[in-house]
């Protein structure tokens, strides 16, 4: 992260997250007013919906240095466009699939459902996901792969 | 049967019901297999059907210089066939602008680096179920024949071919498998032949072809290579029909298909779906149920 | 060249406590393109804002970046700051380095770097912003009510007293709908028909209701603000506009009192030519082809009958009328189609719903569902209030009620609660007792839902003032039995409170059968591009926040075409939608956010990937054409009056042609790779 950290030899998990404007950003603003700390280690980009996530995203940061992604929307039934997140649905389901064929390590890949409401689960979750990926250690496999390319 | 196809190919072109007839042709060095374009009925000698024809024709189908000629004829077989369907439910053809003829194909074999018949049958031929193409305006061949190898095959069709790969290839360690592909992805030159030789890739630009933003490194880089080929497998995930164009055209080897397999798989177990099955199917993807599963999901 | 301006807020001191906001300023500052890099202790307080304005007049800056709160929390504050300095309001972007940094990192030392980043990824983004101009949509001041019972009613006359003028189409020959056929309403027993009737005369005069009786929704163009629909008038024989409504043709007719009349759900009769009920809006009679002699005898070329035309004195009967289709332009559009009892026994329309055999409904001619109750016990039904069973017009003594005839039941497949029946039977219970003070009433229930302001002291008051017999448990079976040479109903139903079977000889059964939605509501929803349940019920676009509105920008729901309702419940809604209409209909246009989806035209292949996507139907195949009309390809296109910018359309294009404006893939990968530097 910053070269203070970089120089220290301990490592941070370096997550970025896809989330919907309407249910996770406002469940990761919920966080925030209610003062629920979490690690740093996460970098939210806004999109509408879910169902804007495309995912050559997800290969994406993992080619500029993520260790995991997380893509998170509202619950079923609550998408703000109805339904973004049954179409998102769907394409992880599939995604998932062909990413584990390939060999990218799908315990670095996080979907959740996380609404405006659940600021706490929001918390939790990132939580975790940094302190899974800090046991787990850098993506170094995509990392090799990206500094051979 | 080749006669058979030819005589039919020949009507059709005499009686003006079709302008131009695509079919296989000893057309490469050596006499390899390919497309045939014919519109004179005196030419039709030149088409042949044989277990060498391994491309799926219906590429041609959306080529705009193919276009040109007029209403076209294709030969598939069943596979094919269902990229035809596919093709019209995308809106890039229309069925009744095309006649389809269908031949029965008991299996077609490999070719080795010279392009020569190996005497084995690909991968997706030993787990075939369906020797008979549907959806056809003519079949050619023994239906009969074919329907007692639909049922031969069926009972292992999913544990031999190119699913006794992907299940070795599952079978891997996760970071077996990334290795694997690794080797495999870095053979990649990024020539595209797989997306030409696909039916199913008709986009007017291709993604990996624009640059605003660069979404997937241009150059043959290893990043690059994963990204492209984890997007090509995506974009065909219940639009594949498991032809196998994409991995005979590589010229580095790469078992593409097994990629295209994953998701041809995860679509029948999880959705009940096959690709071009049907004339006016909705989609896979960009369709939706309210109770697909979602444990995987925190 | 770009110019951003960056400026950070301290946020009194919820910011700056954890960010070294100085820290952030100068590394910010030192980015490419960012013009000036500054921080203030309250960005969005007056002094702060106008810091931003003059900053971006005096440096002439291209794009802003707010790092402060959450965009839900000041965007749009930020947006107009821009708008009054002079520049687009779409040239900024925020980043939330409060909610998503200060405020859940206490190590400031890691939150000022992950504040520095989120700057940096906003800087990126907006640095591919463009200036965006409101979608405009001219609005056509006009409204269309879809059906006519209480909801419609309310609609209608809320929206034209609003000053709007409205189209009220209802399929059935009077206005009134459901209400109109019932006979005291709950909690507080007034008549159902001197509450609603005078509703009913007021929708017949108002100068800016346009009443179309006897008509139907037959298509549906155009988009929110400027729908074309085109309404179907079914040939009614007689011309409304001639007729006085003396009544001498119906009174004239031979077939008077020989066909069953709908309006009584078949109980009464009526004629050939007829008004459903003597209270109809408008009162102006119909003539049913099927059973009028003149109109079945013109088939075979001949002309019988005719005593109606005689009779007429205004000559307002038209043997020769015809269906008529009239389009209409309108800017808003309220569904409220109500609702229908399911079939109970009938076979059903829905294969996954089953009948009710059991129960002998249409075999046993006394056992009625409750709207034909209602009409039994109604003053101005055909027993004129008397309550009467069918078979041979005899007073029962002991009526059983039986709830939840389909509701709540997986087996028969409807899993819903229908909401209104524990009232409703409550109050049969209740006005049978008043009129027949020996008899007994029987109540099987699953449990009794009454909340409500007065239900619960309603329904205990059936129980306890008029001791109608609950009995909390099913009947299993009805059976016509014999008893002293007396037709009796006997239902083998539990009483599962004592657990014990319970034996009732009825003289009556009437059934609480499921609401389901009116007949051909989802033919309707899909002309008007508004989702439905599984059994039909047409979809809010959100259940809590946006109750009466559609996921169909324009067109609102009200009443029990959107669940099962009550009266109270359904006037509300009612009004509450022709409030949303009159908000959409009193702005000279509608401005729409121009955030949404784009298509490249040319690079489009036209696969309709996105068209099937779309939860709006916003995208179409359109075709392209040069100046002389020749076809050159075809392409996806986005209505912007329809598209809600949700992007799922770009996650669903191969080639990447259809984009998120607002949301580009360009900003996006710019946001993903500003992080490639510093991870």
């Amino acid at each position: 992260m910053n070269a203070e950290t970089k120089s220290t030899d301990a490592f941070e998990p370096k997550i970025v997250a896809f989330v919907c404007n309407w249910c996770t950003y406002l469940g990761a603003d919920l966080a925030g007013t209610n003062r629920l700390e979490y690690p740093a280690n996460i970098r939210i980009l806004r999109l509408p919906c879910t169902g804007r996530v495309d995912f050559n995203l997800i290969v994406k940061a993992f080619e500029i240095g993520a260790d995991a992604v997380l893509v998170s929307g509202c619950h079923p039934g609550d998408c703000h466009y109805t339904a973004g997140n049954f179409h998102a649905r769907r394409r992880w389901d599939l995604f998932r699939e062909l990413l584990d064929t390939v060999g990218i390590d799908l315990n670095r890949v996080y979907f959740s459902w996380i609404s405006a409401a659940e600021g706490a689960k929001f918390q939790k979750l990132v939580t975790e996901i940094v302190d899974k990926t800090r046991e787990m250690g850098p993506y170094e496999d995509y990392k090799k792969l990206v500094a051979e390319s | 049967m080749e006669t058979e196809l030819r005589n039919a190919i020949r009507k059709l072109l005499e009686e003006k019901t079709v302008d131009v007839a695509i079919g296989y042709g000893r057309v490469g060095v050596n006499g390899a297999v390919g497309a045939t374009f014919v519109t004179n009925p005196d030419d039709v000698d030149r088409l042949v059907w044989n277990n060498e024809c391994r491309q799926n024709l219906a590429t041609h189908l959306t080529r705009a210089e193919i276009k040109k000629l007029g209403k076209p004829a294709i030969v598939v077989k069943a596979c094919d066939a269902r990229a035809v369907v596919v093709l019209c439910n995308e809106a890039q053809i229309k069925r009744e602008d095309v006649y389809v003829i269908g031949v029965v194909c008991d299996g077609i074999e490999t070719a080795d680096a010279a392009g020569n018949k190996t005497g084995a049958l690909m991968g997706k031929c030993l787990s075939c179920v369906e020797h008979a193409a549907k959806n056809v305006d003519l079949l050619i061949g023994d239906e009969a024949a074919a329907k007692a190898l639909d049922e031969k095959n069926a009972p292992n069709a999913k544990s031999v071919g190119h699913y006794e790969k992907l299940a070795k290839l599952r079978a891997m360690s996760q970071k077996e498998r990334f290795e694997y592909w690794r080797e495999q992805f870095s053979k990649c030159i990024r020539c595209h032949a797989c997306r030409q030789n696909c039916p199913l890739c008709y986009c007017n630009r291709c993604v990996a072809d624009k640059n605003r933003p660069t979404r997937i490194d241009t150059s043959s880089s290893l990043k690059g290579n994963f990204a492209w080929n984890i997007l090509r497998a995506f974009h065909l995930a219940g639009r594949c029909v498991g032809c196998g164009a994409c991995a005979a055209a590589c010229p580095a080897g790469i078992e593409l298909d097994l990629l295209n397999l994953t998701l041809a798989n995860a679509a029948e177990d999880q959705f009940g779906y096959v690709s071009g099955k049907e004339l006016g199917e909705l989609p896979l993807i960009g369709t939706y149920s309210p109770t697909d599963k979602e444990e995987f999901i925190r | 060249m770009a110019k951003i301006g960056v400026f950070t807020c301290w946020c009194g001191e919820n910011i700056a406590r954890n960010v070294d906001v100085d820290k952030v300023s100068e590394a910010i500052a030192k980015l490419p393109g960012v013009g000036c890099s500054m921080n203030y202790k309250y960005m969005c307080s007056e002094p702060g804002q106008s810091l931003i304005a003059t900053k971006i007049r005096e440096l002439g800056l291209t794009g802003v970046v707010v790092a402060s709160c959450s965009p839900h929390m000041h965007l749009k504050t930020f947006r107009k700051t821009c708008e009054l300095a002079g520049i687009n309001p779409y040239l900024i972007e925020m980043a939330n380095i409060r909610e998503q940094c200060s405020w859940v990192h206490s190590d400031k030392e890691v939150a000022t770097a992950k504040a520095i980043e989120l700057i940096g990824m906003a800087v990126e983004k907006v640095r591919r912003n463009h200036a965006l101009q409101p979608i405009r949509v001219p609005v056509t001041k006009r409204a269309l009510v879809i059906g006519a019972g209480v909801a419609g009613i309310q609609a209608a006359l809320d929206v034209a007293s609003g000053g709007v003028e409205v189209v009220l189409v209802e399929r059935e020959p009077s206005v009134g709908g459901k209400m109109a056929g019932l006979s005291e309403t709950f909690p507080t027993l007034d008549c159902s028909q001197c509450i609603l009737t005078p509703r009913m005369v007021e929708v017949g005069q108002h100068p800016n209701i346009k009443l179309m009786t006897y008509s139907e929704v037959e298509k549906v163009d155009g988009y929110v603000g400027n729908f074309k629909v085109t309404i179907r008038q079914k040939a009614r024989y007689v011309d409304i506009a001639k007729c006085t409504g003396c009544g001498s043709c119906w009174n004239a007719c031979p077939k008077k009192n020989k066909i069953p009349n709908s309006f009584d759900y078949n109980l009464g009769n009526r004629g050939a030519i007829y008004i459903p009920f003597p209270q109809a809006v408008p009162a102006r009679p119909t003539i049913d082809p099927d059973n009028c002699m003149r109109l079945q005898s013109m088939k075979n070329g001949k002309e019988l009958c005719g005593i109606c035309a005689k009779k007429c004195q205004t000559n307002a009967i038209n043997f020769h009328d015809e269906e008529k289709f009239v389009e209409v332009e309108v800017g808003a559009i309220i569904v409220a189609t109500g609702y229908q009892l399911y079939s109970i026994k009938k076979e059903q329309e829905n294969p996954r719903i089953k009948g009710y055999a059991e129960y002998g409904y249409g075999k046993y001619p006394d056992v009625v569902d409750s709207l034909q109750f209602e009409r039994i016990i109604s003053a101005s039904g055909p027993t004129g209030g008397e309550p009467k069973r069918p078979s041979d017009g005899k007073t029962p003594k002991s009526v059983v009620f039986i709830q939840c005839v389909g509701s709540r039941d997986n087996a028969k497949g409807i899993t819903y609660c229908s909401k209104i029946c524990c009232m409703y039977t409550a109050k049969h219970t209740m006005l049978f007792k008043h009129k027949v003070h020996d008899g007994t009433a029987s109540v099987f229930y699953m449990d009794i839902r009454s909340g409500g302001k007065m239900y619960d002291e309603f329904v205990r008051r059936a129980i306890e003032q008029d001791g109608a017999k609950y009995y909390r448990g099913r009947v299993s079976k009805i059976e016509q039995v014999m008893v002293d040479g007396e037709r009796k109903y006997r239902c083998y139903g539990a009483d599962t409170l004592k657990g014990t079977p319970v034996v009732v000889d009825a003289d009556m059964v009437v059934l609480a059968g499921a609401i389901m939605p009116s007949s051909g509501v989802t033919q309707l929803a899909q002309k008007l591009s508004v989702g439905y349940n599984e059994y039909g019920f047409l979809s809010e676009s959100h259940p809590k926040l946006r109750p009466v509105e559609t996921n169909a920008a324009g067109v609102f729901v009200c009443g029990a075409c959107q669940g099962p309702k009550d009266i109270p419940e359904t006037v509300a809604q009612a009004s509450a939608a022709a409030g949303k209409a009159l908000i959409m209909l009193s702005q000279p246009e509608l401005t729409r956010e121009p955030e949404i989806a784009t298509i490249d035209e040319k690079l489009c292949a036209a696969c309709g990937a996105c068209v099937k996507a779309c939860p709006y139907q916003a995208i179409s195949i359109e075709e392209i054409r040069d100046r002389k009309g020749n076809f050159i390809k075809k392409t996806s296109r986005v209505n912007p009056g329809l598209c809600m910018g949700c992007g799922t359309c770009v996650a669903v294009c191969p080639s990447k042609s259809a984009d998120l404006i607002g949301f580009t893939d360009d900003q996006v990968y710019a946001q993903i790779e500003s992080l490639a530097d510093v991870f």
